[in-house]
């Protein structure tokens, strides 16, 4: 581009980041669609499949031996023995629930449906994306750990098209595709749910705790496959889509379920392969948004995620796949200590993790999902979320926001995060590009003034929602997904920020600092990943970047801080704001609750208190007492409640099968207290009025 | 085998062959006071017999004592260049004959000496009778490249039970060590003399107690010295038409007191039992007197049985002298068997089933591939794996019609023993058994030929070392259920081991089954790497077969099933028998042994138990 470039040069270029201008090859990445664009995809999906590498001791079974043979383990039939034995049931009908059970699980994997499926999806994907971006040198990796080791994936969920591209990948690239653990409500969507069966998922219920036949069969399955590695087992240790697209709080007994193969030597080591997919646009965006604010989601259904927001024809730009470093659990054990001799004086069969052998897994799982995090990639559009976020009015000048973006961009960097900035092309035009991208999120005006759409009204049965306030916190929702998306690189900062930009004088002690630090971190530890154990050193991690950018100065030998209050103080603590206020807003809530004689409040589910939150939250909003709109987000106030319960300031009452929760005012108010030093709070009496008028609308009942 | 140069098998198969093979001259005892004289010093067995491989580049095995004595094995030299990537061209010699200059000034006690002498016990401080110490590879190392900072001080040769008492009334009175000394065939270090050790050590070498004191044939007992060995043992008692049944693999210079101090077994344990098994009576001079028993019964309720507290003692507590063992009258008929499987795995299931239906032939044992694959390497003639190993049985039937892949069967040798209707019957169900797993009988030579390497086998060590490769077994007892995981995770786990540490050629590791019992079995690992470009092979060797024992307990196997604990398995003890286990081990040495006379360091000595 010339340098004398008009104030809208950008604008007179259709399309500066084209497909044309995206390289088959960049960096480490490569592109898997590009030679799908210009072969056939008849031939590709005919191709023979002896290059498949295989594990060393596999043996070769069908989808139906498998079930069989899992049937015929002592694993399930020992369990089996122990439900007639305590006259739970008869022989035949455990038998039958069993084979039931199994039969609903099962996958039925198929070289048939695999090509159908690779014909298909390949079709869809040159639809859907410019480039899917894939790193090589994982996939040479994987082709040769496979060989060696179980291998379990793990990636990052954030959209159904997860497990669609992590099959296809493994089917471009001659892997075997993995044995896919997903949730039951997939099984019913109506094609493909059948399709991935065919393709080797197998369905897992949502909730099944103390089923004991269940979780033996779930447990042996999985384990089967281990064992013989047939394949291998792809799970999703978020337990779910990301709706927030930041790292869910991960899941544990799935994992510990899959490792005990290991802890019983079964097998002498499984690797866990970390698997990272960042997609430029998420396809079910709106969908998520909408969810977050509590409005219901439509059934699982595949015409419901192809028809949603009529997909195929919408430019979803591209993905990058990241295979990361796999992770041996021996070494992992080694490194912690573990010793397997525990296992020998029973049977291997019998259910027995120990809690070291918990614990383990529990730190196991963290340390995954903060490896997916290293190798997530950022597009320029979370940087562009995060700081329209902050815009004020929802409304900046695209000369501001380039200054703005490119400033954060450098701070990523620094930060060590991959932020997929086209070389050689201009700020304005690749902010232009992704507003175009985006284009039911912002728009960009005559005279370069970016603004925040508002959601169009939606439809949910045959009720119409429009209420603007509503509509306005879908963007800011959607918004604010893309802006998670980067928040690992800085959440720490951002807490440090926050602990530096409330403090009333220009130097703090270094162990208070700390200790505020490690307050907010337990405060925030549902919303983002933090390492139990490590928070003395991500502190200290966060601070000296601090230092190293300027923003801070160690005064003295005793740790005095010295600052002065600059950009990356401001910036990074208004990141953190929403959060803030939202959990602020919602112990208002709580302290508002009515009590009763002994001072306490009635004990009421989780999800009726953040229902209940965000209704608080939503008259804030209307009367404009509160700006932000991310108090309506379920996800964040439910998060905040059971950081609440962690923290031990509610009472809990456990009911038949529910929890209900009651505050505890006084530890409450302290945290609200606390939360109104470190961020700015509407006063008191503002929101005395609300609080202390009963809540008469809720907000299905608008709909 | 028909290259063998004494076919000694005969068409009903109940020959003397078996007896053959063990090559026992007449003189009184196959083995001299003055071992040196017969036995390498610095390698297994006998001098006349090792493998090399000469001009030819042909393998070769020198003397006249084994069946394999004088073949070429032309199949050996590829074998060990395949899986242990010799180079015939990188050789390790062995260093001459050490003198007294090249070992350890001996610590002297004059006073002890002296009343040695007195007592007309024989001894000397010659540095040959110093150096002559265990089988562990650490040992034989230092004997082939290095220099010992430690070695008995003197040699003592008792010749019955008094002359012990002496002994060790005088080491108590000088405050003298006293390590006994059986064959010298140990292979977890427990001859080693501990370094630090500043007193005078005394090497008590039984071998002079080799006497059968009396055969008792209406008890069908034997009272013997603890020094005699195995194969003396058995020859004597043969002649009166007896046999002890006790055969563990190094019989041919392993001393009955060695047996019971190690909890020793041997290999037709499924008839005559294990060591622990054929015992009745035996005395243990201690530093508190004499332990033994006030009668020779099949059995007795006397609270803990004190036997079971000293063997597998390994030295530590005292001196066992005259043994009372049970002896049989010898079988009228022997014969040998072997079975091919499609791969380990059946082979394992047959063998279990064979436990569970206890009908166990005298031995059975189970071949991985590699180990039938090499006792291939070792066949006289260079033929193809499958025409060499299925002499009488067609080559066609077995890859074609059962599709047998080579590279994946496994072979059960089977030794049958009693009168012949017996022996039939044995063979026929044991037969029929493997025949539901898929074995078909590989026939009687490779039976036979089987457990004559067993006896070679050991001597292979000598030549690997002459190639830069250290070779060591190890074993281990493992519940059936857990057996073919553990099996594959040690050698999965070596072989990681191994790579880890950079060593440039993947380790050799193979293993077999070498006893069945009711509730599991007893797995022999082989595990042999080429040290090429490492430091100090010894000590990476030790570090890769603990990795290898760490994964074995891991398994459910465990510390060991025969050879004991000596000193290279004393980490894995307290983990096994627990903190309290290992405080009772002691306090029981304390008690015996107040001065520590027996201070060999092995088992739970130096343990530094938690209580
Ligand atoms: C090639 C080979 C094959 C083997 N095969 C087998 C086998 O099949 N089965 C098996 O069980 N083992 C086997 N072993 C191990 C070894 O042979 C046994 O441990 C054997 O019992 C040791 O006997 P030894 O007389 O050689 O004792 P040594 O090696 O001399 O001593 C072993 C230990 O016993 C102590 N000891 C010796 N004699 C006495 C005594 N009279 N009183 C008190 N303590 C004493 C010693 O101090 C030492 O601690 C094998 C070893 C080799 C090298």
């Amino acid at each position: 581009m010339s340098d004398n470039q008009s104030r809208n040069v950008w604008i007179k270029i259709d399309n500066p980041l084209g497909p044309n201008t995206l390289a088959k090859y960049k960096d480490i990445y490569e592109d898997v669609l590009d030679d799908r664009r210009l072969s056939s995809d008849l031939k590709f999906c005919l191709r023979n499949q002896e290059n498949v590498p295989k594990f060393k001791y596999n043996t070769e079974r069908s989808s139906s031996d498998i079930k069989e043979q899992v049937l015929k383990s002592d694993r399930v039939r020992y369990v089996i023995e122990h439900l007639i034995s305590d006259k739970k049931s008869d022989k035949a009908s455990v038998e039958k629930e069993a084979e039931e059970i199994l039969a609903e699980m099962a996958h039925n994997f198929n070289m048939g449906s695999i090509r159908f499926f690779a014909f298909f999806m390949v079709k869809v994907f040159k639809a859907l994306f410019r480039r899917v971006y894939v790193n090589a040198d994982g996939i040479q990796m994987l082709r040769e750990l496979i060989k060696e080791y179980p291998v379990l994936f793990i990636p990052t969920h954030r959209s159904y098209f997860d497990f669609l591209l992590i099959s296809y990948i493994c089917y471009e690239y001659e892997i075997p595709l993995p044995a896919i653990a997903a949730a039951m409500d997939f099984s019913n969507m109506k094609f493909f749910g059948w399709l991935l069966r065919q393709c080797g998922a197998f369905y897992i219920r949502r909730s099944f705790g103390t089923d004991k036949l269940y979780w033996a069969i779930f447990t042996e399955y999985v384990q089967s496959h281990i064992r013989n590695g047939d394949r291998p087992v792809e799970f999703f240790i978020e337990g779910t889509r990301s709706r927030t697209a930041k790292s869910y709080v991960p899941k544990v007994g799935m994992l510990s379920a899959t490792l005990e193969s290991y802890f019983k030597a079964e097998v002498s080591d499984i690797m866990l392969v970390p698997i990272s997919i960042s997609y430029e646009k998420i396809l079910e965006e709106s969908l998520y948004a909408f969810e977050l604010l509590g409005i219901p989601k439509p059934k699982e259904s595949t015409s419901g995620l192809f028809k949603a927001r009529n997909v195929l024809n919408t430019d979803h730009g591209t993905v990058h796949f990241h295979i990361g470093t796999p992770i041996s659990l021996r070494q992992w054990s080694v490194d912690g200590n573990l010793d397997r001799i525990v296992h020998s004086l029973e049977p291997r069969y019998i259910n027995s993790l120990t809690d070291d052998e918990n614990e383990l897994s529990k730190k196991l799982a963290y340390h995954l999902v903060l490896e997916q995090q290293k190798m997530l990639v950022l597009s320029p559009w979370t940087l562009i979320a995060t700081v329209l976020i902050q815009a004020k009015g929802g409304m900046v000048h695209i000369k501001e926001l380039s200054k703005e973006v490119d400033w954060l961009k450098r701070q990523l960097f620094n930060l060590g995060a991959y932020v997929d900035w086209p070389a050689n092309v201009q700020v304005e035009n690749v902010i232009e590009h992704y507003a175009n991208l985006h284009s039911n999120i912002v728009r960009v005006r005559e005279d370069g003034i970016f603004e925040i759409l508002s959601q169009n009204s939606v439809k949910r049965g045959k009720k119409l929602l429009q209420d603007e306030v509503f509509l306005n916190g879908a963007t800011n929702v959607m918004l604010s997904s893309y802006r998670n998306q980067l928040m690992h690189v800085i959440v720490r900062v951002c807490l440090v920020s926050v602990v530096v930009n409330s403090c009333q004088s220009t130097s703090l002690k270094i162990v208070d600092m700390l200790e505020q630090y490690a307050f907010l971190e337990r405060l925030l530890s549902r919303e983002f990943i933090f390492i139990s154990g490590k928070t003395k050193e991500d502190f200290n991690n966060a601070v000296i970047w601090l230092q190293h950018v300027g923003a801070l100065h160690i005064e003295d030998e005793e740790g005095n801080i010295k600052f002065s209050l600059n950009k990356h103080i401001a910036f990074f603590s208004a990141v953190l704001e929403p959060f803030l206020i939202s959990y602020w807003v919602l112990c208002q809530h709580l302290l508002s609750l009515p009590v009763d004689v002994h001072g306490r409040a009635l004990a009421k589910k989780h999800k009726e208190i953040a229902i209940d939150a965000q209704q608080l939250g939503l008259k804030l909003l209307q009367d404009s007492v509160i700006k932000n709109h991310e108090i309506l987000n379920l996800d964040m106030l439910s998060n905040g409640l059971h950081s609440l319960i962690d923290m031990g300031t509610m009472y809990k009452d456990k009911r038949v099968e529910e929890n209900y929760v009651s505050p505890n005012h006084r530890l409450v108010s302290g945290i609200a207290k606390k939360l109104a030093t470190l961020v700015e709070t509407p006063s008191w009496t503002q929101i005395g009025n609300y609080t202390n008028k009963p809540i008469t609308q809720s907000l299905s009942s608008k709909l | 085998m028909e290259s063998d140069k004494k076919p000694t098998l005969t068409s009903n198969n109940c020959a003397k062959a078996y007896e053959d093979s063990l090559q026992v001259p007449e003189s009184a005892s196959a083995i001299p006071k003055r071992r040196q004289d017969l036995l390498k010093w610095n390698g297994w067995g006998y001098k006349d017999s090792h493998f090399f491989v000469n001009k030819n580049e042909q393998g070769e095995f020198t003397g006249e004592r084994y069946n394999i004595s004088g073949t070429i094995m032309p199949g050996m030299k590829d074998f060990m260049m395949r899986k242990v990537s010799i180079d015939l061209n990188k050789k390790a010699p062995a260093q001459p004959e050490l003198t007294a200059r090249d070992i350890p000034v001996p610590i002297t006690n004059n006073e002890f000496t002296s009343e040695i002498k007195k007592a007309g016990i024989s001894f000397s401080d010659d540095a040959q009778d110093r150096l002559f110490r265990g089988h562990t590879l650490h040992e034989i190392f230092i004997l082939r490249e290095g220099r010992f900072e430690r070695l008995p001080d003197l040699v003592v040769w008792p010749e019955k039970h008094e002359d012990v008492v002496k002994i060790v009334e005088l080491a108590m009175q000088h405050n003298v060590v006293v390590i006994p000394f059986g064959g010298g065939t140990s292979v977890t270090g427990s001859l080693l003399c501990p370094v630090k050790e500043t007193r005078m050590i005394v090497s008590l070498d039984t071998s002079q107690m080799k006497k059968i004191l009396w055969v008792d044939e209406k008890n069908l007992t034997a009272c013997i010295q603890s020094g005699i060995i195995g194969q003396d043992l058995e020859r004597k008692l043969m002649e009166k038409g007896y046999c002890t049944g006790h055969e563990p693999d190094s019989m041919e210079f392993s001393s009955l007191g060695g047996w019971v101090a190690t909890r020793a077994s041997g290999m037709k344990k499924n008839v005559y039992g294990n060591i622990e098994d054929l015992i009745v009576h035996f005395k243990t001079v201690t530093g508190r007197g004499v332990i033994e028993k006030s009668c020779v019964v099949p059995r007795m309720s006397s609270g803990p049985d004190l036997h079971h507290f000293i063997m597998g003692s390994e030295g530590t507590l005292g001196i066992i002298t005259d043994v009372v063992m049970k002896i049989r009258p010898l079988p009228e008929c022997r014969k040998y068997g072997s079975i091919v499987f499609p791969d380990f795995e059946s082979g394992v299931k047959c063998m279990r089933e064979v436990a569970k239906q206890r009908c166990a032939p005298a031995s059975i044992r189970l071949l991985d591939n590699d180990q039938f694959q090499f006792g291939h390497a070792l066949k006289a003639e260079n033929k193809s794996i499958i025409s060499g190993f299925m002499e009488g049985i067609k080559k066609l039937y077995i890859t074609k019609i059962k599709r047998f892949d080579l590279e994946k069967i496994s072979v059960a040798t089977l030794l049958f023993e009693g009168n012949k209707s017996e022996v039939a019957a044995q063979e026929k169900r044991v037969y029929e058994i493997a025949a539901q797993f898929g074995g078909i009988p590989g026939g009687e030579e490779n039976g036979q030929r089987g457990y004559m390497l067993t006896f070679v086998i050991a001597y292979l060590r000598d030549i690997a070392l002459d190639y830069k490769v250290v070779a060591e077994s190890f074993e281990t007892s493992v519940p059936w259920d857990r057996l073919l995981d553990m099996c594959r995770n040690v050698k999965d786990r070596i072989t990681r081991e191994c790579k880890e540490r950079g060593l440039q050629h993947a380790p050799y590791v193979t293993c077999r089954v070498t006893q069945t019992y009711d509730a599991g079995a007893c797995v022999y690992f082989y595990f042999a790497f080429n040290y090429i470009g490492t430091a100090n092979p010894v000590h990476m060797y030790e570090n890769i077969e603990n990795c290898a024992r760490a994964e074995i307990l891991a398994n459910g196997g465990s510390i060991s099933h025969h050879h004991g604990v000596g000193k290279i398995r004393q980490k894995f003890l307290e983990p096994t028998i627990s903190a309290p286990g290992v405080g009772t081990l002691q306090a029981v040495k304390e008690f015996l042994d107040p001065k520590n006379i027996f201070a060999n360091g092995n088992l739970m000595i130096d343990v530094k138990s938690k209580i």
